[in-house]
């Protein structure tokens, strides 16, 4: 034993005497002096390490199995989430990881916003930080093309055309990138390349600069004292702490509590409600079709506003061209920020008051814009969008005026803000021949009455003087960080309201009926299979799925599946294809059926259960019916014979806003629309009540079929956030072992 | 430091050592995905399924290749001297009775297979993995004139093996060709994937 520790101890020095691994460990952990000040705001720049990791393994660990070519990619994702063992959690980690890197970065940058980190001698910490934003943005889009569905494929068509927008050269640019004619295959392969090679080494590269350069200056914090001042005789900083142990253990709580909320969304609501994973995005690019509504995802939603915000034009530059450049000159002047900001203290919290509102403003201008970015554009949104941009523009530019009390000619201050008062003005009068949302009109004055007497507020700013040391309690408390959070929400939620409504039904030209998915429900699903087999298998196939899988997940015995349900020559591990082709289909339907394995999870479960119940007799059509969900669809009512064949007759009309139209003096329903009511013209097998049955039974199944992995997500994932929770009190107790006596 | 109370080293090692525990658990549980998804999948454990073959139609002296799990194999319908050569070659191979070679227990281990008319093989050298030629011709030339009685030569680096699959005495190969597991369904469709007991 002895022996061993001795040799071990031979090997270290032979290697620290070649390799500085003790100095590296020293430099960078152990003798690296953090401020021991740091609060909840500190935690975001560990985390994005996390998330980086975590991109960087689950992205090699997808390469494996993932093709990038137009014919292959969207299949080999579904093969991933499908047949790969634990392929699914993989894709999951790696898409809700993309979202999260966005999520936990914008915090970090915000903080260096709230703090000054920025400011001398920060100024290349923030600039490093900068092109790491620049790189994930690229990053980001690359990826999401990658798994080649729908939005994939026409968000990528609508940013690349963005180049377009560029004088002369533009097209030419558009064309080189694509190197096609449109997005294509060959695009793809090229953003594969990007995304799995050239941008993860660039990312990496500025990482190391990012931390390189922060380890050299130190650590900011919120006071915004700097630590190097006060020294003890060792030359150790007074206030300072060493990272190892200190903020290694303290870190693992906030890592603790992140992989948390990151396990739950992974196992639980890995779309996210649409924003991590848009459902257009279920179903394969086509470009012939563009989707109803294209918007990116969320975390490039703030700069996508900006662009579509841009509606007016100057002399010979477009609109589209002006998007373009207040897009990238959004991004652009987040890198002068260390230049534009002229204060002497660095922490907003000694500021003034003129600095929080700004922040404020800034903050929630920034988040209505993500918001409004997900969102259809109205005229109302148009001109929210538009003043929360300037906003935007103006928290910069007007930076060294409200940063410094005096300074520079007087006059000129006026000036700057008074450009950015009388945009905000231009916004808020009424326009003719539309009417805009007083509310949001009225927030564009008063923002305009704000800049016009800013530089006067700004003389009468009182900023307090930073104290010498760091302080453990300096910061706003529990209660005001919350009354400061309730503002900034009533700043965002209430001109976000005012340009709301929006009026149209879920489901076509209805509402949807409630559907609610039962995975459980084995019975329930064995009769869905039957009657997709049997009523739908002969137009649509579902070949992302296999027979075994089904029959394994449902209960039935291979022998049964065999004989009732595959069709012959198919094997029983084959996939759920079927024998019409892609060519007869377009011949008989006009378009080749589709395949329904992620119907479910493209449109959702009530769309396609509604759907199937609003089928009725149409004489103008050549197949015979139509359907109120999908308005002149080419698919003949496949159910018929179950249904029999509904036809129209008087009933209540549809309001816009969900209801039914009353007639105002009786609040008698108004049975004026034509087709407002069903009757059956034929009869069907099956009593109307049986009929709503089946076809709640055929959804439940289209359901699993679209994800078979939803029970087992569940399961699974009550574990692991249960082994989470039991973490968490362990690293808890230790951080609190070693913090107890730190002041 | 500004910690001026006493270190509780005993307590600081305790919570150490339990969250490290803990963690490892954790790094261990976020490997499972990792590890697992390298096992084969449902589409390669389809595409390994057992094969069907009709084997009546081959020729005597003839050879059929087909695929199973992506490997070939081997099919040869074997004459009658062809089978008498083995018991003359006793000498000359390595491991005539098959005793350190890959096969299943119910194939003959001198003729190797079920039904010794049809040697099922894989047609992979057990050296480095090369595909072996079959050469039937006796005496052929290069492949040692009148010794050679038929069998399989690997271009690769040379073994030889006789029409059992039994490698030669000094080449590099080590062990006899392998033997898939199969099963004759009727006198002439085999079933190669699956082991007899399996289907009763
Ligand atoms: S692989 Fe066949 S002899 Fe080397």
């Amino acid at each position: 034993m002895k022996l061993i520790v001795a040799w071990l101890g031979a090997l270290w020095g032979w290697i620290d005497a070649r390799l500085p691994v003790q100095r590296a460990w020293d430099t960078h952990m152990a003798k690296y002096y953090a401020p021991k000040n740091f609060n909840f705001w500190y935690f975001f720049g560990v985390l994005s390490l996390l998330v980086l990791v975590n991109q960087f393994v689950t992205g090699i660990w997808l390469t494996m199995n993932y093709e990038p070519s137009a014919e292959r990619a969207f299949a080999s994702v579904e093969y991933i989430m499908r047949d790969v063992d634990f392929g699914w959690i993989l894709r999951y980690m790696h898409s809700t990881g993309a979202s999260a890197f966005f999520l936990v970065v914008y915090l970090h940058m915000f903080r260096g916003l709230l703090y000054g980190s920025y400011k001398a001698p920060r100024e290349l910490v923030w600039l490093f930080g900068m092109a790491i934003f620049l790189a994930l943005m690229a990053e980001g889009f690359f990826g999401y093309v990658l798994p080649w569905g729908q939005m994939s494929y026409w968000g990528a068509q609508v940013i690349i055309s963005l180049f377009g927008a560029i004088p002369v050269i533009g097209e030419g640019i558009v064309e080189w990138v694509r190197g096609d004619y449109l997005i294509s295959g060959i695009t793809l392969n090229r953003f594969f390349a990007l995304h799995v090679v050239a941008v993860p080494i660039v990312l990496l590269g500025l990482v190391v600069l990012h931390l390189l350069a922060l380890h050299e200056v130190g650590s900011n914090n919120p006071d915004g004292v700097e630590i190097k001042k006060d020294k003890d005789e060792n030359g150790i900083p007074l206030d300072g702490i060493p990272f190892h142990p200190y903020y290694t253990v303290h870190d693992l709580v906030p890592v603790a509590v992140f992989l948390f909320v990151f396990c739950f969304i992974i196992f639980f609501m890995p779309e996210m409600g649409g924003y991590f994973i848009e459902y257009a995005n279920f179903e394969e690019a086509n470009r012939l079709k563009t989707p109803e509504h294209i918007a990116p995802v969320w975390y490039f939603t703030p700069f996508y506003s900006m662009l579509r915000a841009v509606t007016f034009e100057i002399g010979p530059l477009t609109a589209k061209f002006m998007g373009f450049l207040a897009m990238a000159a959004a991004i652009a002047i987040l890198f002068v920020l260390p230049w534009l900001d002229k204060s002497k203290e660095k922490s907003f919290r000694y500021k003034g008051r003129i600095t929080g509102i700004m922040l404020l403003l800034f903050a929630a201008s920034f988040v209505i814009l993500g918001v409004l970015g997900v969102k259809a554009p109205t005229d109302d949104r148009t001109l929210l969008a538009q003043i929360t941009m300037v906003m935007y523009f103006a928290f910069f530019i007007t930076m060294p005026v409200w940063s410094v009390k005096k300074g520079g000619v007087s006059i000129l201050r006026y000036l700057l803000t008074g450009i950015f008062a009388i945009g905000f003005f231009g916004l808020g009068m009424p326009k003719e021949g539309v009417e805009l949302s007083i509310v949001v009109r009225i927030c564009s004055i008063v923002l305009g009455l704000f800049f016009l007497v800013l530089p006067w507020l700004v003389e009468r700013n009182i900023s307090k003087p930073e104290p010498d040391r760091i302080t453990m309690d300096g910061g706003m408390g529990f209660w005001r960080s919350l009354s400061v959070l309730f503002i900034v929400l009533a700043l965002i939620i209430l001109p976000l309201k005012a340009a709301g409504s929006e009026a149209n039904h879920d489901c076509g030209a209805i509402s949807c009926d409630a559907f609610e998915a039962d995975a459980t429900d084995q019975e329930s699903l064995q009769n869905g299979a039957k009657i997709f087999v049997n009523y739908c298998m002969g137009c649509h196939a579902a070949a992302y799925s296999r027979w075994e899988r089904v029959a394994d997940d449902l209960d039935i015995p291979h022998g049964m599946m065999m004989d009732n349900l595959v069709f012959s020559g198919q094997k029983i591990g084959g996939l759920m294809e079927i024998s019409m082709s892609e060519r007869s289909g377009k011949d008989w339907f006009g378009a080749p059926p589709p395949d329904l394995t992620l119907v479910t999870r493209a449109r959702s479960g009530k769309w396609v259960y509604t759907y199937l119940r609003n089928f009725y007799a149409d004489e103008s059509r050549p197949i015979g019916v139509n359907n109120k969900v999908f308005k002149d669809v080419g698919m003949p009512h496949a159910l018929l014979d179950l249904q029999g064949l509904p036809g129209c007759t008087d009933g209540p009309t549809l309001a816009t806003n969900g209801g039914i139209k009353v007639d105002p003096l009786t609040s008698e329903p108004l049975n004026d629309d034509p087709c407002g009511n069903y009757e059956l013209l034929t009869k069907g097998e099956l009593s109307p009540v049986e009929y709503d049955e089946a076809v709640y039974d055929l959804v439940n199944f289209l359901s699993y079929l679209a994800n078979p992995v939803v029970e087992e997500s569940r399961q699974t994932g009550v574990y692991v956030l249960l082994f989470l929770a039991f973490l968490l009190i362990w690293v808890v107790l230790l951080n609190r072992e070693y913090w107890k006596d730190i002041h | 430091m500004s910690n001026d109370g006493v270190v509780n080293q005993k307590r600081r090692r305790f919570l150490t050592g339990m969250t490290c525990a803990v963690g490892a658990v954790g790094v261990g549980g976020a490997a499972i995905p990792f590890v697992g998804s390298w096992f084969p999948s449902a589409r390669a454990k389809t595409a390994g399924a057992p094969v069907k073959i009709d084997i009546g139609k081959i020729e005597p002296g003839a050879m059929m290749i087909e695929e199973w799990r992506g490997q070939p194999v081997y099919i040869v319908r074997r004459p009658a001297q062809a089978l008498e050569s083995l018991e003359n070659l006793r000498d000359t191979v390595k491991d005539p009775e098959s005793e350190d070679s890959d096969q299943p227990e119910y194939v003959d281990p001198v003729t190797r297979a079920i039904k010794a008319e049809f040697l099922i093989m894989l047609g992979l050298c057990t050296h480095l993995g090369c595909a072996p030629k079959y050469r039937p011709e006796v005496g052929a030339a290069d492949l040692g004139g009148e010794a050679w009685l038929g069998g399989f030569f690997c271009p690769c680096h040379g073994s030889k093996f006789d029409l059992a699959g039994r490698v030669y005495k000094d080449v590099p190969a080590p062990t006899n060709l392998k033997i898939p597991p199969h099963n004759y369904e009727s006198d002439t469709v085999v079933v190669i994937g699956i082991d007899p007991e399996a289907t009763s």
